[in-house]
């Protein structure tokens, strides 16, 4: 039984151009994340406490989400692939549970 | 329907399951998002930069969330999450999700029940394998 927290509607996207739009920024992401993993320890290691954000194959840094994804933006206007993260301060073991 | 993810090396080397999805931003455009996929977790959960590089208005929310360091304040967005499923379709997903506003809280996204109990969930290390299976997809569990 879900929890009556709120209300989620499920849905579909069926328009083929939308849908054509949502894979090939899936596949911008992909390539991003490829990129990401393979140099993920060294950035893991050079940014602790920073905001980072791959696009076009590119690494950003800077200190807020804000100005990241500013700095990626403009590098690369067209990629909706991109990602951000933040790279934790303490190299510790998380428990999530929210 | 079945929605794929993967083993995610972490920041603190441990390998963690992890599924994308996109949410719509701001300004129209889409922002990608890399949950936890959290069975634990009672709640989908934006972290701050996704929140706050989305641009996303956001309202107080009454509620606060716990974890082990206790109970952090959230805010609210109304957005939507869309999801690949393996056959090329799409799994959207529309509501109200909680959120952090900072980035120290959460470093990444949460996946939480109120969407994954919509789903059997597969988080299976030795194997290789994180997926979500819904509708006509089902699994079976027999000894070798």
């Amino acid at each position: 039984m879900n929890d009556p927290i709120h209300t989620l509607v499920m849905e579909e996207i069926t328009d083929p151009v939308e849908l054509a739009k949502f894979r090939a920024r899936r596949e911008k992401f992909d390539g991003n994340w490829a990129w990401f993993e393979q140099h993920a320890p060294e950035i893991y290691r050079q940014h602790r406490g920073k905001c980072i954000c791959v696009s076009g194959g590119e690494l950003f840094v800077a200190d807020t989400p804000e100005d990241v994804i500013t700095l990626a933006k403009t590098a690369h206007p067209d990629d909706e692939g991109r990602f951000t993260r933040y790279i934790p301060v303490e190299r510790v073991a998380r428990i999530y549970a929210h | 329907m079945r929605i794929n993810g993967a083993w995610h090396l972490c920041d603190d080397d441990r390998v963690r399951p992890v599924v994308t999805g996109e949410i719509a931003a701001a300004d129209g455009n889409r922002q990608q998002v890399t949950f936890l996929l959290d069975i634990g977790a009672d709640r989908t959960v934006l972290s701050a930069d996704i929140l706050r590089s989305s641009g996303l208005a956001f309202t107080a929310s009454p509620d606060r969330l716990g974890g082990v360091g206790g109970t952090v304040d959230a805010v609210t967005v109304d957005t939507q999450i869309v999801f690949l499923r393996e056959d090329g379709g799409t799994a959207v997903f529309k509501g109200r999700f909680a959120a952090f506003t900072d980035p120290k809280a959460l470093d990444m996204s949460v996946l939480g029940r109120d969407i994954t109990n919509l789903f059997a969930v597969i988080v299976d290390r030795p194997q290789d394998i994180v997926c979500m299976l819904g509708q006509r997809h089902r699994y079976v569990i027999q000894e070798r």
